[in-house]
């Protein structure tokens, strides 16, 4: 399948760091009043390149500044110390090149799901007709035909977050920051959810950069996991998923899939258990 | 149904807080503070300078001189005594009438069906206009003022009431049932705390508009007061008068509107809302 | 609701009317309590007038034009000063939910003026701008002002800041974000505190008109009362209720409506 050859060639893209891709710099957050010094300091010195095209997880116990690192890549927190460089530049504020999706899905209540999928493709211009078109088409791609004039309350939490993946999707972002979107997801949809986005990224070529705490969801997701630690933020180590790129129901029994998500639980729970140890 | 509208609904907050760089207080706490001086200054020297026509807004140090002379004199404090009497006497009547109606609205049909529909109708009317009703009935002292405020605090009371006392959640009142509380034990010590948040909304809504009721019954009614005070002077074109009026008003309003605020904060400290 | 059939829905219509009726009957128990009351003598038909001749009244009112001219008047004054506070409310309100310079400016101002009974503020608009239209209205704009101000305040701080992010990665410009988003999601508060400032505007415009008019229904009901002519000034009591009430009703629908998309 060509599929695998357009993997083997988006890594081989990554050697080519200087044009495309995240580049994380350097990049240290606090919180609080920094310069009384209370601060808490969420993230220390991250230094991390993410290729283009890549599905990048970042995995960590909560508080470790995962979401915290996305929202600096997405523009929406200042950047106070550091750099982050994307294709289109130093990020200085949010843009429809890094869309996101949030784990509370987000969706604008008072909007049906059509409406909420035209407001992104609006903001870019699109107007009339081919906005129309274009937001079927991206509704079909989650599945929630016969649902575009529902409003956001009258739909499941798996639907709500489909519809906020569509909404996402639309704008055609270069990147994708997806911030733990399936946690408020019941197992089964969660499940389902993983699959329905794995596919999408492999037909779409899109960079991903997915936070989670679930280790079998990054490990069946990404391509390259980041191991996060807590208090201060730091990334302890980042792990190839020497998986094949069509994954599926299988991949859940694959020895190599069990194995890794075994070696990176250790990983994980060394960082959980010295997060509680540290309190 | 239309009767009761529930003023506090659960505020929906994000999953996760905002991550936000916490504001510095002290700085805003200066910031309001020399906001309220600066415009006392302006209000002084507007009016000192005939930027402003001192008919319209007398200086500021007029207006305190003539509350500093009127407190000497102790009309201040029987003016201001009189207003919260007959403010806090309505408004306690009506909570001592509202809260136990409320409550039996909600466990007894047969009061629900007398009174649902009373306060659906009685909720949203303007109660001010029966004011002449009243003075009619019970003539023009404390009384009628009282009952005015009174009939004017009882509607959101009642509403607020039996908004939190319906539509409780079970668990806590089972969890008490399988513990061993009895039903009136299991009223006092589960459902009244459980509806206190919407009660105590209920009261704040009330007194407000029993301050604004009060206020009108001393301009239409005389017999001294903030208001029967205020209109005196307002019919004589003594400015000076009305607007140590207002400054007499604002801060009982405060004191008062604070006082059940500091309230709410006592009776509801295991309530989510006291974490800010 | 399922809508019945044509066969089906004269029952349905009686049963409506009979549920209705059973719903409503403590007030009709009032009224022939009322009625009791006045016909055996046990308070005077100069303290409770007959409900007959309430009536009477006010058809005799409704029909000289005299109480539709003075209600016309009357929410005429409510109306614009309203109209004023929700517009100047909402605008101010955004902007303090959004800029804090805005904010620390206007919010010491909210926090002293907002427990102080605006009904104070008679004598004062009245000294400003003496006995006609524009005292009453400025009088009610103020006293509307705060609880929209409040309302809309409250409601944009209170948005889900994920919501604003999100328009933000859409590609929506700030200003964009306060109009598109800050504003419909706030819109539950602002209905709410707009619904308060409706109530307050009936309150000042009756209050007001009891003061300092020569007309609207609150002078009516003043000088009928002044002139003793008390059946006249019950029928004018109950019709400004009744419009009171009436504006309410249609104000909720008005929200709920504006809010369909909150019910599942």
């Amino acid at each position: 399948m060509t599929t695998v050859a357009m993997a083997a060639d988006a890594r081989h893209e990554a050697a080519d760091r200087a044009r495309t891709g995240i580049h994380i710099d350097n990049v240290t957050h606090s919180y609080g009043a920094r310069a009384s010094g209370r601060g808490v300091v969420a993230l220390n010195r991250i230094c991390l390149d993410i290729a283009d095209g890549e599905f990048h997880a970042l995995l960590g116990p909560s508080g470790c500044g995962k979401s915290t690192l996305l929202y600096l890549i997405g523009g929406f927190l200042p950047i106070q110390e550091g750099a982050i460089v994307t294709t289109n530049g130093p990020v200085t504020q949010p843009g429809p090149d890094r869309a996101i999706v949030f784990q509370n899905f987000a969706l604008f209540p008072w909007k049906t799901v059509k409406q909420n999928v035209l407001y992104g493709l609006r903001k870019q211009g699109l107007k009339g007709e081919d906005a129309e078109e274009r937001a079927r088409d991206y509704i079909n791609l989650v599945h929630l035909s016969g649902f575009e004039d529902a409003y956001p309350s009258q739909l499941s939490g798996g639907m709500q977050q489909r519809a906020a993946i569509a909404r996402t999707l639309a704008v055609d972002p270069k990147t994708l920051l997806m911030d733990e979107p399936f946690g408020a997801l019941d197992a089964q949809t969660r499940r389902v959810m993983q699959e329905e986005l794995r596919a999408i990224w492999g037909r779409s070529r899109k960079t991903v950069v997915f936070v989670t705490h679930d280790v079998q969801e990054a490990v069946f997701l990404a391509d390259r996991i980041s191991i996060m630690s807590s208090r201060p933020g730091r990334i302890e180590h980042v792990i190839d998923v020497s998986l094949p790129r069509d994954r599926g129901e299988d991949t859940l029994e694959d020895r190599e899939f069990i194995h890794l998500s075994e070696q990176i639980w250790r990983l994980v729970r060394e960082q959980a258990v010295a997060a509680t140890r540290g309190r | 149904m239309a009767t009761v509208q529930a003023t506090s609904r659960g505020s929906l907050k994000a999953k996760r807080a905002t991550p936000r760089i916490a504001p510095d207080r002290l700085v805003d706490i200066t910031v309001q503070a020399g906001v309220i001086v600066v415009l006392c200054l302006a209000w002084e020297f507007g009016a000192r300078v005939g930027a402003i026509n001192p008919f319209l807004l007398p200086s500021l140090s007029d207006v305190l001189a003539r509350i500093w002379a009127d407190a000497m004199s102790g009309t201040v404090f029987v003016d201001l005594g009189l207003t919260l009497y007959r403010t806090l006497a309505g408004f306690l009547i009506a909570a001592a009438l509202g809260i136990p109606i409320g409550v039996l609205m909600a466990r007894s049909a047969t009061v629900r069906w007398f009174f649902d529909p009373l306060i659906s109708v009685g909720f949203p009317m303007p109660k001010i206009a029966f004011l002449p009703i009243f003075i009619l009935w019970f003539d023009i002292y404390d009384t009628s003022k009282i009952i005015m405020v009174t009939f004017s605090c009882f509607f959101p009371i009642v509403a607020a009431t039996y908004a939190g006392t319906t539509g409780q959640d079970k668990w806590p009142i089972w969890s008490a049932r399988a513990l061993g509380a009895r039903e009136h034990e299991i009223l006092w010590e589960v459902r009244l705390p459980l509806a206190l948040p919407q009660i105590l909304t209920g009261l704040q809504v009330a007194l407000p508009v029993g301050m604004i009721t009060t206020i009108v019954t001393e301009m239409l009614m005389g017999g001294r007061g903030v208001g029967g005070s205020m209109i005196m002077a307002g019919r004589f074109a003594d400015s000076v008068g009305v607007f140590a009026g207002i400054v007499e008003i604002v801060f009982l309003g405060f004191a008062v509107v604070r006082s059940l605020e500091m309230l709410r904060a006592r009776l509801l400290v295991w309530h989510p809302e006291a974490r800010k | 609701m399922p809508r019945a059939g044509t066969g089906t829905g004269g029952i349905n219509m009686l049963l409506d009317i009979s549920r209705g009726a059973l719903r409503y009957s403590p007030i009709a128990i009032l009224l022939i309590v009322w009625e009791l009351l006045g016909a055996t003598g046990l308070i005077s038909r100069q303290m409770l007038p007959g409900l007959g001749e309430i009536f009477g009244e006010l058809v005799a009112a409704v029909v000289s034009g005299d109480l539709l001219y003075n209600c016309a008047r009357s929410l005429m004054r409510a109306g614009s000063g309203l109209l004023c506070a929700v517009v100047v409310g909402i605008v101010a309100g955004l902007l303090m939910a959004s800029f804090r310079p805005l904010r620390l400016l206007i919010n010491p101002i909210v926090q002293i003026f907002y427990p102080m009974p605006k009904s104070a503020l008679i004598p004062v608009v009245m000294i400003w701008l003496g006995l006609g239209d524009a005292s009453k209205i400025l009088l009610i704009f103020l006293g509307c002002l705060l609880p929209v101000v409040v309302g809309t305040y409250n409601g944009a701080r209170g948005i889900n800041p994920f919501m604003i992010w999100s328009a933000r990665s859409l590609g929506a410009s700030k200003l964009e974000v306060i109009h598109e988003i800050v504003l419909p999601g706030a819109m539950p508060e602002i209905l709410n505190g707009v619904r308060t400032a409706l109530a307050f505007s009936f309150i000042l415009m009756v209050s007001s008109e009891f003061l300092i008019a020569t007309d609207g229904v609150g002078y009516m009901i003043s000088s009928l009362g002044d002139g003793g002519i008390y059946p006249a000034m019950f029928a004018v009591i109950f019709f400004v209720a009744g419009i009171g009430f009436l504006a309410d009703r249609i104000y909720a629908a008005f929200a709920r409506r504006q809010l369909a998309w909150r019910e599942a």
